[in-house]
C-alpha cells in the first residue's frame, strides 16, 4: 500500500514533467524540401549524386538533375549523405517510460494469452525516448508487448505524431513466444526438468489454442455467411482471426536451436504466416530457416553468447551467418530507451561477417519488406514516404552526426531532452559562484 | 473410510520419533563374550605389510595379541577367518555420520529443501547462533547414536569418524567418534578434534556471502588474539585492569591461535580451495582442507606447504555411460535422425571430450595427490554410503595405489587426529577397531564379513546374488508374511496377508507406523513373481504404492515404489500359513 | 599511529601467495601505436620484456627468444580498463547491513568466469571488480588483471593497486534497507546520516586505539579496545588509504557526498554511474572528484530519468577526469565502442574518447603509473585492433596482459571454459536478458520491487 502510493507519486511527477516536456521539443514542420548536392543512398538503386525532393510527405524526385519546385526549401547537403530512415524490427519504445516504475511500464499485461492487447493503444506519443531515438536516424520502430505465451499485438510506428494513429506505419502482427526449455536470464532458477516440463505444457496450450481458433474461424465464417449462429464475444479469438485467415503474420519469438527447428515444423503444420524474432541460435540452424523461407528479425546483436562453450562473437556473427545461408534477416535492438543504438547493432553485425550493404538493408528495406510496408518505407524511391535522414558520414559510425531528419514528410527538428541538457549544462551558468 | 497420511507425510512423522524404535531393542541378544580370536587370517597390519595365516586376539576392546602362534584365551569365541583379510578399522577424516539428516539440511545446500531462514530483527547483526557462528559448540549434543548413517558406514568398514556438526560458517567442534554405542558421550574417543569451518554464509543475514564470511573470520581471529592476550594479562595480575569479557566464540579460537587445534576447512571446489589456502597463509593457520574435489590444481602447492587434505569420496559419474541415452535429453528429441547431418558433430564431440577429461580429472585426483606427495585422508561429507566402495575402486583404477588408499583410510587420519597410538594400524595394545573381508577389500567382489568397533563384533553376510525371477516356477504365496524396507533412512515394516483362490490373489497389508490395513489391488502372480499395489489416500491425494516381489520358499524380496517418493528394496519372510 | 594500528591489522593487499606469475616477452612490430599520453606513432614497434614495456620506437631489434607480433596496418593501444564491473567475482552484495566496509570482493575472485575471456576479446585487460550498491557503504573492491587461464585467484589481483571501496547513494540502498527492512536509510537524508555516523564512529575508534597504543608500553594495565574490522576499514578511508568509488545518480546526492567528504577530510573520491554528474560538473572539478559513467544508459529507473548521453563529454569539457565503464558482462566486451559514442554525443577527440577507457580509469583506480597508456616502464598491457578502435567496424585481434597473449583472434579455441561440469553433456542454453542494475546482483528478490518486463 505504502509502496503503491510511492509509485503513484513517482508516476505523477513523471507525467507532469512529461507533459510540459512534450511542448518543449520544437515542432516538426511539413512542406516542400529539396535536398541538394547530396550523396543519396537509395538502398534499392545504388548511390545517387544529386537532389532529392520532398512534396506532400513523399519523395517526389531523386536524381542528379531534377527540377527544384519553386516553393521548395533548399537544404544544401554538400558533403552529406541521405539514407532512408532506419527501421527497428522490435522494441518497447513508447510503451515503457521508466522501467523500474511499474506504473509507467505498459508492455506486459497480466495473463498468458492476450492477443487482444494492442501495443498501439499504449504508445505514448510524448515519450521522452521518442525524440531521443529519432534524432539518431531511427525513424520507424516495431513496438511489441512482452510477457506470456501471446503478449499481444505489435504495431509498426513512425516516430512522429501526436496520436498513435498518426504514428501508425501500416503493420500489425501478433507476438507469440514459442515455448522453450532455455533459461530466461540469470534469475531463472528452474531445473532442467522443470523447464522441459513447462515447455511441453506451453506447447500443448498453444496447440489447444490453435484448435480452438480453427473451430472459431469455421463457426465465425459460417455466421458471417449467414448460415450459423452468432458467436459470443471472444476478444482473443477475434484478435487471432486475421492470423488464421492469413491476413496477419505472427511474430514468433524463438531463440534456442532446438526450439527454432520445432517452430519451423509448427509453422508448417499450422500454415501460419510467421516472422521469427530473436533467433539467437539461428546460426546453428540457418539452412533450415532458409529452406523454410521464414524471415527473421534478430537481435540485439549486443548480447551474450547463449552457451558458455560458444565462441565469444557468436551474437555478433549470428545475423551474418543467417544472411549467408540465404535467410532474410532484419536487425532489431529489442530495447526501449536506447533504440538509438540500432545502427550500432547493425554496424557490429556488418563487421562480424554480414558486410555493410547487407547490414544497412537489415535496418531499412528488409524489415520494410518483412512488415509489408516496402511500398512506403525502407528505401529512397520516388513515390515513397519521405522518411529519411541526412548525415555527415556512415550512419553506423559513432563519429557520424545526423544533420537533418524527415519522417513521413515532416521535417523533424534535431531536438531531444538529451540534447537540451547538453546545451544547458555544457557551460553551466551560474558556474561555481552563487 | 479413514484417511491416511501420504507416504511422505508418514516418513516425516517417522523421522522424528525414532526413539520409539530404540526401545524395541531391549530384548536383543547380548553377546556372550567380548573376547574373540580370529584365526588363520591375512592380517594387513598397516599399508603394505601383511602377515599371512595369523591369529588375532581381541579382549576388553583392545587387540591383545597378533601372530602365528598366539595363545587363544579360554573365554574367546573363535572365528575361523581362513583366507580372510583383516585391516585396521577405517576412519572418516571428516564426516557428519551420526548427525541426523534433518539437521544436515539446515545448511545452505539444499535449495528449497531446508527449513525457512529464521527471522531476525536486524539481519545486519544477528545473534551468533543464527548467523552460523558457534565454534564453541560441542559435538555430543548433535550426535544421535541410533542414526542410520552409523550402521551404514560401519557396514563398509568404517569404525571411527571425525564427526563435525552441521551448520554454516563455524558449526562447532569435531570429535572422534567410535561408530558404535548408544550413548553419545561414551562414543566419543577424543573431543575437540577439529575446528570446523566452511565458507558458507548465513541465510539472509550477516554474514550472508562468502566475502562477509571471510571478513568475519578475520575479525573474529583478531578479536580472539586480543582477548587471549587480555585474559592472560588479567590472570597474571587482575588488579587495576578492566575485566575481560566472557566470549565463548572467541575462546574457541584460542587453540587455533596457539596452534593446538587444526581448522578443518571444507573446500570442495577449486575456488574454495584457493580461498582456504589464502586464509591459511594470512594467519599461518594450522589447517586441514576437507572434502576436496578439485584439488589437482593445488596439489604441488599443498605438498610444498605441507597442508594435509581430506579428499571427498564423492565422485561425479559418467551419466551417459550409466544411463544409456540419458544424456541426449537436451530437448533435441528425434536426435537420432538429425545426427547424420548434424553440422555441429565436431562441436558435440569436442564438448564430450572435455566432459570426459573433466570426469577423468576428478577420478585421478587421489592418484595425483599421491604422486605429488600430499598428505591425504578421506572425508565423507557429501558421499552417499552406497557409493563409497565403488568410488574407492574408481580412484584406484585411475592411479591411486591400494596402499595409499588404505593409508588414507587408516594411518593418515589417525595421525591427523593425533590418535596413532590408539587407531590406524593392527597392533597389539591398540583399540580393537577392525574390518574383516573375504577377499582383499579393494577387490570388486569382496565382502565385509566382520567389523569390530572397540572389540564389539558386527557380523555381515556375504552378499548373496539377488533372487532370480522365473516365470515357470511354482510357488505358494498364500500365508502371513512379515516385511520390512527402508525408506528415507527409516525402517518400515508390517504384515502382509495373502490369499490364493486358485490363482486369484487377494489380501491385505499393514504398516506398523501407520497402524492401518490396506487392501491389495491388481495382484498378479507370474511364476515366482508377485506384483500388487495399494492406494493410500492422504488429504485428497491418492498415492499409489506398487510392490514387485520374487518369492522363494518362505522368503520374498523385491521393490516397493511410491511414485515420486522413490523406490525401496523390500525383504519379507513367511511367518504363518493361511487360514483357508 | 597509523603504523601501529596497521601492525595488528590485516592488510588486504595481495599476499603473492604462490610466487610470481609468469611475465611475458613480446615485440609488437610496425603498428599504429596510440600511446594516449604521447600521441599516435605510425609504423612503430612496442617491446615488452618481463611483462613491462621497455622500448617504443621504429625498427626495434628483436631480442633473441622474444615472440614477434606483426601489427602492420593494425592499431596498437593500451589495454582497456573498466573502472566498474562485477565479472570474475562470486559475491557482489553483502546486502544485510547498510554498512559492510569490511567485506572485500577480492576474497571471492572467480578466475574461472568466462566473462574474463569475453572481456579480453574486447581488448579489456584490467577491471575493477566491485561490490554492489545495496548498501550505503558496501564492500572493498579489487582491481584485477585479466589473466584468464590461471586457476589461482592471486594471479588476477593487480598487486600494488590502491585499496578501493564501494559506496552507494539513492534508490538502491533506500530500497534494500528502508523499503525492504524498515531501517534507515529510506531517504537521501538518511543516506547522508549513514556516512556521517559511520565516519564519526571510526574517528572515535581511531582515537581509542591511538590512546591504547600510546600507553600500552608504559601502562601494563592498559587493555586494547575491541577490534572492529569494519571501523578499521572506515578509519583507513579517513587516513586516505582507500579510494571511495560511489554509486550515485542524482546531482543533489553527489553534492551531499562531496560535503560529507569535505567535513571528514576525505579527498580520494570517484563517482560511479553519476548520471547527473553533468549538472554539477564544476563542483566535481573543484573538489577533484572523478566520474565513471555509462556511455548512454538512462531511464531504467527514476533517478536516471533526467540523464543525457552527453554526460561524459560535459564532464570532460569541465575538467573532470571521466571514464566510461561497463557494469555489465555484455558491455565490457565493447567498451571501445561505448567510448566512441562520446564522439556522437559531444564531439570528443579520438584521444579524449580513448582516454575514457585507458588513462582516466587508471587514474580513478590509482594505477596510472602502471597502466592506461603505452609508455616505457609501464605494464605490458596492450590491445591490438584491426581498424581504428573507435570505429564501429573495429575488431580486436590480440590482447596482451603483462606481456602474455591472453586473446588471439587467430587462435580462438571457441570453447574456452576453464571449469567443465563433468555431469553435464552440453552447456545449457542460456538467453541472457538485458538487465540493468547489475549492482544489485545477489540481493534477494524481496528487495527488488521492480521487474523489467
Amino acid at each position: 500500500m505504502k509502496f503503491t502510493i510511492k509509485i503513484l507519486a513517482f508516476l505523477m511527477l513523471g507525467l507532469s514533467t512529461l507533459s510540459t516536456y512534450g511542448q518543449q521539443v520544437s515542432k516538426p514542420v511539413r512542406g516542400t524540401f529539396a535536398l541538394t548536392n547530396a550523396t543519396i543512398e537509395t538502398i534499392t538503386n545504388g548511390s545517387v549524386q544529386g537532389t532529392l525532393v520532398i512534396e506532400n510527405g513523399n519523395i517526389s524526385a531523386i536524381g542528379p538533375n531534377v527540377a527544384i519546385p519553386p516553393d521548395a526549401k533548399v537544404v544544401d547537403c554538400s558533403g552529406l549523405f541521405v539514407y532512408p530512415g532506419l527501421i527497428d524490427g522490435g522494441t518497447q519504445l513508447g510503451l515503457v517510460e521508466v522501467s523500474s516504475v511499474s506504473l509507467t511500464a505498459d508492455a506486459n499485461e497480466i495473463g498468458d494469452i492476450k492477443p487482444e492487447m494492442q501495443a498501439l493503444t499504449a504508445v505514448n506519443p510524448n515519450a521522452t525516448a521518442i525524440p531521443v531515438t529519432r534524432v539518431e536516424g531511427v525513424t520507424t520502430t516495431l513496438v511489441a508487448p512482452v510477457g506470456g505465451t501471446i503478449p499481444g499485438t505489435a504495431s509498426l510506428i513512425n516516430l512522429v505524431g501526436y496520436t498513435p494513429d498518426q504514428m501508425f506505419a501500416g503493420f500489425k502482427g501478433v507476438v507469440v513466444n514459442y515455448p522453450s526449455a532455455g533459461r530466461r536470464g540469470r534469475r531463472d532458477r528452474r531445473t532442467d526438468e522443470e523447464r522441459k516440463k513447462q515447455e511441453e505444457k506451453q506447447l500443448k496450450k498453444l496447440n489447444d489454442l490453435w484448435d480452438n481458433l480453427s473451430l472459431y474461424h469455421k463457426l465465425d465464417s459460417a455466421a458471417k455467411a449467414g448460415s450459423g449462429e452468432d458467436l459470443d464475444y471472444n476478444p482473443k479469438m477475434e484478435a487471432l482471426l486475421p492470423v488464421i485467415r492469413g491476413e496477419m503474420p505472427i511474430l514468433l519469438e524463438v531463440n534456442q536451436a532446438s526450439a527454432i527447428e520445432s517452430a519451423i515444423k509448427w509453422v508448417g503444420e499450422k500454415k501460419v504466416k510467421a516472422i521469427f524474432t530473436g533467433v539467437a541460435e539461428g546460426w546453428r540452424v540457418a539452412d533450415k530457416i532458409a529452406a523454410a523461407n521464414i524471415p527473421v528479425v534478430t537481435g540485439p546483436v549486443f548480447s551474450m553468447p547463449t552457451r558458455t562453450s560458444d565462441r565469444y562473437d557468436t551474437p555478433y556473427a549470428n545475423a551474418g551467418k543467417m544472411h549467408k545461408a540465404g535467410v532474410k534477416v532484419a536487425i532489431r535492438s529489442n530495447d526501449t530507451e536506447n533504440v538509438r543504438n540500432l545502427p550500432y547493432n547493425a554496424g557490429f553485425a556488418a563487421a562480424y561477417g554480414m558486410g555493410k550493404e547487407a547490414a544497412l538493408k537489415a535496418v531499412t528495406i528488409v524489415p520494410a519488406e518483412i512488415f509489408g510496408v516496402a511500398d512506403r518505407l525502407g528505401s529512397l524511391e520516388k513515390g515513397k514516404s519521405a522518411t529519411l535522414f541526412v548525415t555527415d558520414g556512415d550512419p553506423f559510425e559513432t563519429k557520424t552526426h545526423v544533420k537533418h531528419l524527415f519522417i513521413d514528410g515532416w521535417n523533424v527538428p534535431l531536438d531531444s531532452r538529451h540534447i537540451r541538457l547538453y546545451n544547458e549544462f555544457l557551460e553551466r551558468s551560474p558556474g561555481l559562484e552563487k | 473410510m479413514k484417511k491416511h497420511p501420504t507416504l511422505f507425510g508418514l516418513i516425516c512423522l517417522l523421522v522424528i520419533p525414532s526413539f520409539l524404535w530404540a526401545q524395541t531393542n531391549n530384548d536383543e541378544l547380548r553377546p556372550v563374550t567380548r573376547t574373540y580370536a580370529l584365526t588363520q587370517a591375512n592380517i594387513v597390519t598397516e599399508p603394505g605389510k601383511m602377515i599371512e595365516g595369523a591369529t588375532i586376539v581381541i579382549k576388553d576392546g583392545l587387540i591383545s595379541a597378533i601372530g602365528k602362534n598366539v595363545k587363544i584365551p579360554i573365554d574367546a569365541q573363535v572365528l575361523k577367518a581362513d583366507s580372510m583379510y583383516i585391516y585396521a578399522g577405517f576412519i572418516e577424516g571428516l564426516s557428519h555420520t551420526g548427525i541426523p539428516k534433518a539437521e544436515a539440511q539446515s545448511g545452505r545446500g539444499g535449495r528449497g529443501g531446508g527449513p525457512q531462514a529464521p527471522q531476525v530483527k536486524d539481519p545486519g547483526s544477528p545473534p551468533n547462533d543464527l548467523a552460523g557462528i558457534t565454534p564453541e559448540k560441542n559435538l555430543a549434543a548433535s550426535l544421535k547414536p541410533s542414526d542410520k548413517s552409523i550402521a551404514d558406514m560401519r557396514k563398509l568398514g568404517f569404525t571411527a569418524a571425525n564427526v563435525v556438526p552441521n551448520g554454516q560458517m563455524l558449526p562447532g567442534q569435531g570429535a572422534l567418534v567410535l561408530l558404535h554405542g548408544d550413548n553419545a558421550d561414551k562414543m566419543i574417543l577424543k573431543d575437540q578434534t577439529a575446528f570446523f569451518s566452511q565458507l558458507v554464509g548465513a541465510r539472509r543475514m550477516y554474514p550472508a556471502t562468502v566475502i562477509a564470511v571471510i571478513a568475519k573470520w578475520r575479525e573474529l581471529y583478531r578479536q580472539a588474539e586480543l582477548a587471549q592476550a587480555h585474559e592472560k594479562a588479567y590472570k597474571k595480575s587482575p588488579g587495576g585492569m578492566s575485566r575481560p569479557s566472557y566470549d565463548p566464540v572467541l575462546q574457541a579460537f584460542y587453540p587455533v591461535i596457539n596452534k593446538e587445534q587444526s581448522v578443518f576447512m571444507k573446500a570442495s571446489d577449486i575456488k574454495s580451495a584457493y580461498r582456504a589456502l589464502s586464509l591459511q597463509k594470512e594467519f599461518d593457520l594450522p589447517m586441514v582442507i576437507a572434502e576436496l574435489k578439485q584439488g589437482w590444481h593445488v596439489a604441488d602447492e599443498l605438498s610444498k606447504r605441507d597442508i594435509p587434505v581430506l579428499l571427498s569420496m564423492d565422485l561425479p559419474e559418467d551419466k551417459k555411460g550409466k544411463g544409456g541415452k540419458k544424456g541426449g535429453k537436451k530437448g533435441d528429441a528425434k536426435k537420432e535422425e538429425a545426427k547424420k547431418e548434424d553440422p555441429f558433430k565436431a562441436e558435440r564431440e569436442a564438448l564430450e571430450k572435455r566432459k570426459m577429461k573433466a570426469l577423468k580429472e576428478h577420478w585421478t585426483q587421489a592418484g595425483n595427490m599421491e604422486k605429488a606427495g600430499v598428505i591425504f585422508g578421506f572425508s565423507t561429507l557429501d558421499v552417499k554410503s552406497k557409493d563409497v566402495k565403488a568410488n574407492l575402486r574408481k580412484m584406484i583404477e585411475n592411479g591411486l595405489s591400494e596402499d595409499a588408499a588404505l593409508a588414507a583410510l587408516t594411518t593418515t587420519p589417525a595421525k591427523m587426529l593425533g590418535v596413532s597410538d590408539m587407531l590406524g594400524t593392527v597392533a597389539a595394545g591398540k583399540i580393537a577397531n577392525l574390518v574383516v573381508t573375504d577377499q582383499p577389500y579393494f577387490e570388486e567382489k569382496s565382502n565385509v564379513r566382520y567389523v569390530f568397533v572397540e572389540g564389539n563384533k558386527f557380523e555381515f553376510e556375504a552378499k548373496k546374488p539377488a533372487k532370480k525371477s522365473d516365470h515357470n516356477a511354482k510357488v505358494v504365496v498364500a500365508g502371513k508374511w512379515t516385511y520390512s524396507f527402508e525408506a528415507m533412512g527409516q525402517n518400515m515394516d508390517g504384515i502382509l496377508e495373502l490369499v490364493d483362490n486358485d490363482g486369484d490373489i487377494s489380501g491385505s497389508i499393514t504398516n506398523t507406523a501407520m497402524g492401518n490395513k490396506s487392501t491389495i489391488e491388481t495382484a498378479e502372480l507370474n511364476g515366482n513373481e508377485l506384483s500388487f499395489s495399494i492406494k493410500i489416500d492422504g488429504g485428497g491425494q491418492t498415492v499409489m504404492i506398487e510392490y514387485n516381489l520374487v518369492i522363494e520358499g518362505d522368503n520374498m524380496e523385491g521393490t516397493v515404489s511410491a511414485g515420486q517418493f522413490g523406490t525401496f528394496d523390500l525383504e519379507g519372510e513367511r511367518i504363518g500359513t493361511p487360514n483357508k | 599511529m597509523k603504523k601501529i594500528i596497521n601492525s595488528i591489522l590485516f592488510t588486504c593487499v595481495a599476499l603473492s601467495l604462490f610466487g610470481q606469475l609468469d611475465k611475458g616477452d613480446i615485440l609488437i612490430k610496425n603498428g599504429t601505436v596510440i600511446t594516449i599520453t604521447n600521441g599516435v606513432l605510425e609504423e612503430t614497434d612496442v617491446l615488452i620484456q618481463n611483462g613491462k614495456i621497455t622500448r617504443i620506437g621504429k625498427n626495434l631489434r628483436t631480442p633473441s627468444g622474444t615472440k614477434e607480433v606483426d601489427a602492420t596496418g593494425m592499431h596498437v593501444m593500451p589495454g582497456i580498463i573498466d573502472a566498474h564491473s562485477h565479472i570474475a567475482i562470486d559475491a557482489v552484495n553483502e546486502a544485510t547491513n547498510p554498512v559492510t566496509a569490511e567485506v572485500f570482493t577480492g576474497d571471492a575472485i572467480n578466475p574461472l568466469d568466462i566473462s574474463i575471456y569475453r572481456a579480453l576479446a574486447g581488448g579489456v585487460t584490467s577491471s575493477h571488480a566491485m561490490h554492489g550498491s545495496a548498501n550505503a557503504i558496501g564492500g572493498q573492491c579489487e582491481t584485477i588483471k585479466h589473466h584468464y587461464g590461471s586457476y589461482n585467484p592471486e594471479d588476477l589481483r593487480m598487486v600494488g593497486a590502491p585499496r578501493t571501496i564501494k559506496f552507494a547513494l539513492g534508490e538502491n540502498p533506500m530500497r534494500v534497507h528502508g523499503e525492504g527492512r524498515g531501517i534507515q536509510p529510506r531517504t537521501r537524508m538518511g543516506v547522508e546520516q549513514v556516512f556521517r555516523k559511520a565516519f564519526s564512529e571510526a574517528k572515535v575508534y581511531m582515537k581509542a586505539w591511538e590512546k591504547y597504543n600510546n600507553e600500552k608500553n608504559t601502562n601494563p594495565k592498559a587493555s586494547a579496545p575491541e577490534y572492529s574490522y569494519r571501523l578499521q576499514t572506515l578509519a583507513d578511508i579517513l587516513t586516505g588509504d582507500v579510494i571511495i568509488h560511489c554509486h550515485s545518480y542524482r546531482a543533489d546526492e553527489i553534492l551531499m557526498l562531496m560535503n560529507v567528504c569535505k567535513d571528514f577530510g576525505i579527498k580520494r573520491l570517484c563517482f560511479q554511474h553519476v548520471n547527473e554528474g553533468f549538472k554539477v560538473a564544476p563542483e566535481l572539478a573543484e573538489f577533484g572528484a572523478t566520474a565513471s559513467v555509462f556511455a548512454d544508459w538512462w531511464a531504467y529507473k527514476f533517478e536516471v530519468y533526467y540523464s543525457t548521453a552527453y554526460n561524459a563529454s560535459i564532464l570532460t569539457r569541465n575538467g573532470v577526469v571521466t571514464s566510461i565503464n561497463s557494469d555489465s558482462g555484455e558491455l565490457i566486451r565493447h567498451l571501445y565502442h561505448e567510448a566512441g559514442k562520446t564522439q556522437r554525443y559531444g564531439d570528443l577527440s579520438d584521444n579524449e574518447a580513448l582516454s575514457l577507457i585507458t588513462i582516466n580509469p587508471a587514474k580513478q583506480l590509482g594505477v596510472e603509473d602502471r597502466i592506461g597508456s603505452l609508455e616505457v616502464g609501464k605494464d605490458g598491457d596492450v590491445a591490438i585492433f584491426k581498424g581504428h578502435p573507435l570505429s564501429v567496424y573495429a575488431i580486436p585481434q590480440m590482447t596482451i596482459v603483462d606481456g602474455i597473449v591472453r586473446f588471439d583472434i587467430n587462435m580462438d579455441p571457441a570453447d574456452v571454459r576453464m571449469d567443465v561440469n563433468p555431469e553435464e553433456d552440453l552447456p545449457a542454453f542460456f538467453l541472457e536478458v538485458k538487465e540493468y542494475d547489475n549492482c544489485m546482483q545477489g540481493v534477494h528478490h524481496q528487495h527488488l520491487f521492480f521487474h523489467r518486463h
